[in-house]
């Protein structure tokens, strides 16, 4: 397979051997504090920071990194001009009414609550992207059932985690097969190129059920899953930095509460 | 002899609205017993194997484990699935979980282990098919050997006591299935009797005790392999082809030479019945020595400072975690399959030669090596590697 998947950079990244429930701590804090944030400055200071420990601690490769940034990037730039054309306020910078009940406008308070909302997201996003890159699913298995996620759930979570890369591979072959035969030479082979492969890839998946339950009935099933548990010690060194970055960052967001890209709130 | 462990009277089997892919089959299996069935395509052999854990049930016939006919209630299938463990063909139809560690411990939680003793089946498959440090992987990144694997150690931690392959060298590189196949053997050692399915004559072989030869759901013959696949009009009828060297010997027979009766398995044999037949000596110079240092008692870095002294002396390792050790240590390994033979084939030849293996598997070295010492008037030395082997050497 040629496409290397988020979940296979966090299965070797250098944070792996890290306790889960730190990482997550870490990830679930900084989106927390980023939403409390009343300023621009906390969010773009915990994105930094925690840019900089997925680049040098997990050493994930940057272009990759950067990659990951641009779809919500452009989302965002998308709704941030909604909210600074929409938002109203006191000190104007432009406006245009093209009719009489809409109106759009710039303005100072538009301009800081857009800012404001973007950087959240920067942070946000940050902050997902390092649970992402340095917590491997299965682990995050181990944590959901420590809070007490439904047997069920979590069972039909594991199942489908482990049938998603089979499934995935025999896609890819069996496109790759298409491919070879040149199944997508014009729009209306690749129509129906494309239906064969989606009923191709079903009736696939629909035998690897039957065989899944055929593989768990011969080893003796009766409703249970087995869990490797966390083995990971809470380090020393891995809590102190952790209780750092969270005391550092709710710091700033007290300190800097009253603070505005263009001054004035 | 041992006892019979598994038996089937006359089954009959028809796919649901499908051709009658059993036609009528009976045999039996001893405790210990390695047997390999061998067949062309749709012969039946994955009928056959499925029927002996209860995945499917015969429409006539009876089907013994133990000498007491299968039940095909819940609880007794149970049992029966405890007992005969099955590896399937495709390592990820069987691969249930989204880690090796919750792979493997499938079986045993379902039998309801407790946690510690979950812990130590997982712990204790996964150290005999060479995967430690392999529990938070997950399988997708594995390659197909280390899966095969996984598959193993997943029927392994729940103790059965016959283990059902299903083509087990099936889309395996060469040395990946050597190393299975030796995984197999040394599982036959440790009292478990192992069945495989295989359409590959030249790896069952040298391998099985018995062979099963099936065609069109019957059987065609049933022997030790150089019987079963002695005959080539039997060998031929079932779209297989008879192994190389049985070929050989059978040529050599038809030239008019004297042969020992006993027919060659393996590259050793061969050159014993080729020497018989041309009347050479097996051995024109002292034989070399054979060193064996165990894993278990002595551990891989006084072996490994030694090998440092001796550069050019050969090493093979039996066994998958000897393997394992000697590749963590950095040993480089010039055999991995066939180890005792390869080295005896060096002592002929003067030449000395060290082999890497775990304490229950020595016996078989010096067995083997005395065995072949004694049918051909010949001494080879083999010396158990410790601290004063290593100074005298």
């Amino acid at each position: 397979m040629y496409e290397e998947f988020l979940e296979d950079i966090a299965q070797k990244n250098g944070l792996r051997e890290v306790n889960t429930t730190l990482k997550l701590i870490t990830g679930l804090g900084a989106i927390i504090l980023c939403l409390l944030s009343t300023s621009y400055l906390p969010p773009l200071f915990i994105a930094v920071l925690l840019s900089v420990s997925v680049l040098f601690l997990a050493k994930v490769d940057p272009w990759t990194y950067a990659g990951l940034f641009i779809l919500p990037f452009i989302f965002a730039l998308m709704s941030i001009a909604a909210i600074i054309l929409l938002t109203g306020g006191e000190v104007v910078f432009w406006s245009w009414n093209p009719l009489p009940w809409f109106s759009l406008s710039i303005t100072r308070e538009s301009i800081n609550e857009g800012f404001l909302v973007f950087c959240r997201m920067i942070g946000g996003m940050s902050a997902l992207i390092f649970i992402a890159l340095t917590t491997p699913m299965t682990d995050i298995f181990s944590i959901m059932r420590l809070c007490r996620i439904p047997e069920v759930v979590l069972d039909l979570a594991m199942m489908i985690y482990r049938s998603i890369f089979m499934i995935l591979n025999q896609l890819v072959q069996t496109y790759q097969a298409q491919v070879m035969r040149l199944g997508y030479g014009s729009f209306r082979e690749s129509i129906q190129s494309f239906s064969t492969l989606c009923g191709a890839v079903f009736i696939g998946s629909w035998g690897a059920g039957e065989d899944l339950i055929k593989a768990m009935d011969a080893r003796c099933y009766s409703g249970k899953f087995a869990m490797l548990g966390e083995t990971r010690p809470m380090e020393v060194l891995p809590v102190i930095t952790v209780a750092l970055f969270l005391v550092l960052s709710s710091l700033v967001v007290v300190l800097a509460r009253d603070l505005t890209l263009l001054g004035a709130g | 002899m041992s006892s019979i462990i598994l038996e089937a009277r006359d089954i009959r089997y028809r796919y649901p609205r499908g051709m009658e892919a059993i036609r009528g089959i009976s045999f039996h299996i001893r405790r210990g017993e390695k047997i390999a069935i061998v067949g062309p395509n749709g012969a039946g052999k994955s009928t056959i194997l499925l029927l002996f854990n209860g995945m499917i049930r015969p429409d006539a016939g009876t089907m013994l484990f133990d000498n007491e006919p299968f039940g095909y209630d819940k609880a007794s299938l149970r049992m029966l699935r405890k007992r005969v463990g099955f590896v399937l063909q495709n390592p990820d139809r069987q691969i249930i979980a989204p880690t090796v560690y919750q792979d493997v411990a499938f079986g045993p939680v379902n039998l309801g282990y407790s946690e510690n003793e979950v812990k130590a089946a997982v712990e204790g498959a996964l150290r005999y098919v060479g995967l430690e440090g392999f529990e938070r992987r997950p399988p997708h990144q594995l390659s197909g050997g280390e899966k095969k694997r996984v598959a193993i150690a997943g029927v392994l931690s729940m103790d059965p006591d016959i283990l059902i392959f299903d083509e087990p060298t099936s889309g395996l590189d060469p040395s990946g299935s050597e190393d299975i196949m030796e995984l197999l053997d040394e599982l036959n050692t440790q009292g478990k009797t192992i069945v495989i399915s295989t359409h590959d004559i030249e790896l069952a072989y040298p391998w099985a005790d018995r062979a099963i030869l099936l065609l069109k759901g019957k059987i065609l013959q049933e022997d030790v392999p150089d019987v079963a696949f002695g005959r080539p009009e039997c060998v031929r009828k079932a779209h297989l082809s008879m192994p190389t060297l049985l070929e050989l010997y059978f040529e050599l027979q038809k030239r008019g030479f004297s042969l020992p009766g006993r027919k060659p398995r393996t590259v050793l044999d061969m050159l014993n019945v080729i020497d018989r037949a041309f009347q050479n000596r097996p051995c024109y110079t002292e034989p070399g020595s054979i060193t064996v240092c165990n894993v278990d008692s002595e551990g891989l870095e006084p072996f490994r400072y030694w090998l440092k002294e001796h550069p050019d002396l050969p090493v093979g390792a039996m066994g998958t975690r000897a393997k394992q050790l000697a590749r963590d240590h950095q040993i480089h390994l010039d055999f991995t399959y066939g180890v005792i033979d390869k080295c005896i084939l060096k002592a002929l030849l003067g030449e000395n030669s060290a082999i890497v293996t775990t304490g229950s598997m020595i016996s078989r070295v010096s067995k083997r090596v005395d065995d072949f010492g004694k049918e051909n008037g010949l001494s080879i030395l083999v010396s158990i590697f410790n601290a004063s082997t290593q100074k005298k050497a």
